[in-house]
């Protein structure tokens, strides 16, 4: 029965993405409709989350389905980031199409499909099911990322990631066939048996934790495998932008921390190569970010930056005990003020995302002075700055990573975070310290505003009081 | 004194200033700030007449916050705080007073950064004052790029991107001494007493020693960091400027005394020297740069950075003399030079102009005006019988006792400040009457009784600085007492009171 009861949340977010398809057939179907539902399914698989993270004992069940699934507090704390994540974009997006004009009741039903298989992904605990909730994941992204058929941009994003996607699908199952090779099992607990008897540089077993490694750093667009973020993120509307940076890093970082977390001995064979992969993606998405005119790229390249921040914790986490709880927390601060930054765009962006640049947001706070200020909170969280959620996360990545005796990481990190503050400041500058150009006229209130001061709050709620850890 | 006063001194500003940011009654703004900084002033005056003058914290108050890193949030007072706090809380309500920013944001701001210095000064533990250090740079950010002069953007982003650099650099510095101490006792703390016990050296601890220093020194600022420091004195509005010169600057000298000395002993004995030197350049330096200037207000901007080199040497020669010296003239500084950037805030507002050729004759026309001015300035420079001449004296003493040819290089270098302050006097105050000083008015009654109080003060602490010195001095003594004694020793007196083990 416990068992049922870890996966209730999972059965009713797919029971969900399941009865908006159906509810797509009926002839009256709107989807302003499907946006309220759906809303409604997020939220009650979050709340059923919660409860099972205060009830069910978390040691009881670490693997269910024969080992298929593992429920821990880290997946626990990270379904319900992903939850949270489903809420507010639907919150978002029914603003965001208010102004924009393509979204079908599809749209929710995908919202929810991918939101199944990030969770499938990040409670997998089997190499075939991982692949298998990456695919759902995925291929829901896919279609969301280009919904929007009448825009060229979206359509080149589209195909972008598509392909890019295709081709780390592929070697996701290459990596799976080399550790069944070497390991003889696809079962993350057969393969840590392996490990604590056999090196994790035999040439199967390392080439086939780099595939893997390779398709994750590709889904959190890590160095080298970052090129693409910017053209995605740019062309896919504002809240599956937010969507994709926040709910599918989750999974992506879940995954590769229960997998790398495995045996000792496999974290250690790939500390060397986590570290520089981290420094590079740290250097060259702040690089990327500090050139950018449009707010969306921008926010891409600094997804990019908090995406080395991660990496950082990766390289840091203690597969002896290991809990997660700082990769969740920062996660978490991420996702809480990335959404933010997306819902705040999803409501003022206007109609066809005609405001979307830097000089665009000139002297909204003279305007609307809410805006501005849930915005300036958003970026002040993300550039670190106490006593957002941001820094907290930032502090206790820091903290790991000394701990574990990678000064040289964590000082490298805290440089990367002072050159972020550069694109950080800029925006508030330009909605505090010049002049209005034009009035921001929001029609009404809108969801999107109700979940921006939500999430606002949110922040200094995590930042004040980090339960999780 | 209550339990919470601390507490309330910290958040009774924020709060308020949230409340006004939030509330859409134009007028009251002020008056809303005016009276919380009075209450806050009443508090901070008690605590000072209520500290009994022993060494260790007072007032204290603690509640778990971050249980598994250790962290709680912990307040207290003792003698090396307490000339700070007393400065951050008694001269804000001359701010509210005096000047005339209409908007609400502007006090809200300034309400809020009064809150987070505050709780920087009184923080026990590492993070919390972390937290508050960084806060207290946000509405400085805001209210120069909002209220500030015609180069007020390059201006704050300077001044923010600068002093961020040095405090997230600070924040490894801070979770290395934490995870040094739990390396040796496994235990998490951030308790500053407890981390005491700890006298790092070698290895990585000379890099987080630079961490700290230089957060410090950007703060102060000490030569070659000042770089900030011209524009954003310069362009920000009167009331920030005061409060960058007169508090916040002090909480980097504070954040020296506190952290550095006794967490990195043998590394700041071997680079006091150093730093002793960058304090005696950047004095000589600033105070050239301040003769050269025509606007009152760079000059101040660079006599203050002079006058902050003294203090920096104060702390750098390391003995019971300087190290009093230095406290005694953070609250010397804030009440003369911090004061002046209020005066020549009145004068810009009358008169629209700081240019000092285009002054010239206030005092026939402003004697109250002139006469203040002229005690600030005086007390600035050091007069014997003014505040800042006890200051002065214990620095260069302590100073002579660490090196004589040092001490007398100290003493040569205050004759800068003389020269450029009573030159600009000079100009300012006396010579030919010109066309835009004649259309300035004397402080009126209101006016001169707010900065009254200061003046008296400045003399209060000329002529009974023993006052102020016997409850700072056993603090004082403990503090250089612990800096020099063996590690070994400080470990077994802090760790007889580690329970939670």
């Amino acid at each position: 029965m416990h068992d049922f009861a870890s996966f209730l949340p999972l059965v009713i977010t797919c029971a969900g993405a399941l009865l908006l398809m159906l509810y797509a057939v009926c002839p009256k179907a709107e989807q302003e409709k499907a946006s309220l539902m759906s809303m409604g399914f997020f939220a009650v698989a979050f709340f059923a989350q919660l409860l099972v993270v205060c009830t069910v004992s978390r040691s009881v069940f670490p693997e269910t389905f024969n080992g298929l699934l593992g429920v821990s507090s880290f997946t626990n704390a990270a379904c319900l980031i992903i939850y949270a994540c489903g809420f507010f974009t639907t919150l978002s997006s029914h603003t965001y199409f208010r102004e924009n004009h393509f979204a079908t009741v599809e749209f929710y039903s995908l919202l929810l499909f991918s939101a199944v298989g990030m969770v499938l992904l990040s409670m997998a605990r089997e190499l075939i099911t991982a692949f298998i909730a990456l695919e759902i994941m995925s291929l829901a992204i896919y279609i969301l990322v280009g919904f929007n058929r009448a825009s060229s941009r979206a359509t080149e994003a589209l195909f972008k990631y598509f392909i890019l996607g295709a081709f780390s699908g592929a070697f996701f199952c290459m990596g799976t066939a080399m550790i069944y090779g070497a390991a003889g099992s696809t079962r993350f607990e057969s393969i840590a048996e392996w490990l604590a008897f056999n090196p994790a540089t035999t040439p199967l077993m390392l080439g086939g934790a780099f595939f893997l490694l390779i398709t994750i750093f590709f889904k959190i667009s890590a160095f080298p495998f970052h090129a693409w973020v910017l053209d995605v993120y740019d062309g896919s509307s504002n809240p599956i932008t937010g969507f994709m940076a926040t709910a599918l890093k989750t999974a992506a970082f879940a995954l590769i921390a229960n997998f790398l977390a495995l045996s000792g001995n496999l974290h250690d064979s790939w500390i060397t190569g986590l570290f520089w992969i981290a420094v590079f993606t740290m250097f060259g998405g702040n690089l990327i970010a500090i050139g950018q005119d449009n707010i969306k790229r921008m926010i891409a390249a600094s997804g990019i930056v908090h995406s080395g921040y991660l990496l950082i914790a990766l390289v840091a986490i203690n597969s002896e005990h290991f809990s997660g709880a700082v990769i969740a927390y920062y996660l978490a601060a991420y996702s809480v003020a990335t959404l933010g930054m997306f819902a705040a765009l999803s409501w003022l962006g206007g109609e066809g995302e005609k405001r979307v640049n830097f000089d665009d947001f000139k002297g909204l706070a003279k305007r609307q002075p809410l805006a501005a200020a849930t915005i300036t909170i958003f970026l002040l969280s993300m550039a670190g700055i106490p006593p957002t959620a941001g820094f907290m996360g930032k502090f206790y990545i820091i903290t790991s990573a000394i701990t574990a005796g990678q000064i040289a990481l964590g000082v490298l990190g805290i440089i990367s975070s002072i050159l972020s503050m550069w694109y950080y400041l800029r925006l508030i500058v330009s909605m505090y310290f010049h002049d209005a150009e034009e009035d921001f006229v929001v029609n009404g209130t809108s969801l999107a505003s109700i979940s921006t001061v939500a999430l606002a709050i949110g922040t200094f709620a995590i930042g004040l009081f980090p339960l999780v850890l | 004194m209550f339990e919470s006063a601390l507490t309330v001194m910290i958040f009774l500003p924020i709060v308020a200033g949230a409340l006004i940011l939030l509330c859409p009654a134009k007028g009251a703004a002020r008056i809303i700030g005016f009276f919380v900084s009075l209450i806050v002033l009443m508090i901070g005056v008690q605590l000072f007449i209520d500290f009994d003058g022993q060494a260790g914290m007072q007032f204290v108050y603690s509640t778990p916050w971050i249980s598994s890193l250790g962290i709680s949030f912990g307040l207290g007072v003792d003698g090396i705080s307490l000339l700070v706090l007393l400065t951050s809380a008694v001269l804000f309500p001359l701010v509210f007073c005096v000047l005339k920013e209409q908007s609400r944001n502007f006090y809200a701001n300034l309400l809020l950064c009064q809150g987070a210095m505050i709780g920087a000064i009184c923080a026990t533990d590492l993070v919390v004052f972390y937290i508050f250090w960084e806060l207290m740079l946000v509405p400085i950010f805001f209210t120069i790029g909002l209220y500030g002069g015609p180069g007020r953007l390059p201006a704050t982003l300077k001044i923010t991107i600068y002093t961020i650099a040095g405090s997230l650099l600070m924040l490894v510095g801070i979770i290395y001494v934490a995870s040094c101490y739990h390396q040796q006792f496994g235990v998490w703390t951030f308790n500053m007493a407890r981390l005491s016990a700890l006298s790092l050296s070698g290895g990585f601890a000379g890099w987080a020693f630079l961490m700290f220093m230089i957060a410090f020194a950007i703060k102060i600022p000490i030569f070659p960091f000042h770089t900030w420091l011209p524009d954003a004195y310069t362009e920000a509005p009167p009331a920030t400027s005061f409060v960058l010169s007169a508090i916040m600057a002090k909480i980097g000298v504070y954040g020296m005394i506190r952290f550095v000395l006794p967490f990195f002993a043998p590394e700041f004995i071997s680079w006091a020297t150093f730093f002793l030197f960058l304090g005696i350049i950047g004095m000589i330096y600033c105070g050239i740069a301040a003769i050269g200037q025509k606007d009152i207000k760079r000059m101040l901007a660079f006599s203050s950075a002079s006058h902050m080199g003294v203090i920096a040497i104060g702390v750098c020669a390391m003995n019971v003399q300087s190290l009093t010296g230095s406290l005694f003239q953070i609250a010397a500084h804030a009440t003369s030079t911090g004061v002046l950037f209020l005066f020549v805030g009145l004068m810009e507002e009358r008169l629209k102009t700081r240019n000092i050729d285009a002054l010239g004759g206030l005092a026939y026309r402003a004697p109250i005006f002139a006469t203040f001015f002229a005690v600030a300035m005086l007390a600035s420079v050091g007069l014997p019988g003014t505040s800042g001449f006890i200051g002065e004296f214990l620095i260069i003493l302590g100073t002579v006792k660490y090196s004589m040819f040092l001490g007398l290089l100290t003493g040569f270098t205050l004759i800068v400040g003389v020269c450029y302050m009573l030159w600009m006097f000079q100009r300012v105050f006396y010579e030919k009457e010109s066309e835009t000083t004649t259309r300035f008015t004397d402080l009126t009654a209101g006016e001169a009784f707010s900065f009254l109080p200061v003046m008296i003060l400045i003399f209060v602490m000329g002529i009974f600085p023993q006052l102020f010195i016997s409850k700072i001095e056993p603090a004082v003594q403990q503090q250089i007492a612990q800096l020099y004694a063996p590690a070994q020793q400080q470990v077994v007196t802090n760790e007889i009171s580690v329970t939670d083990k």
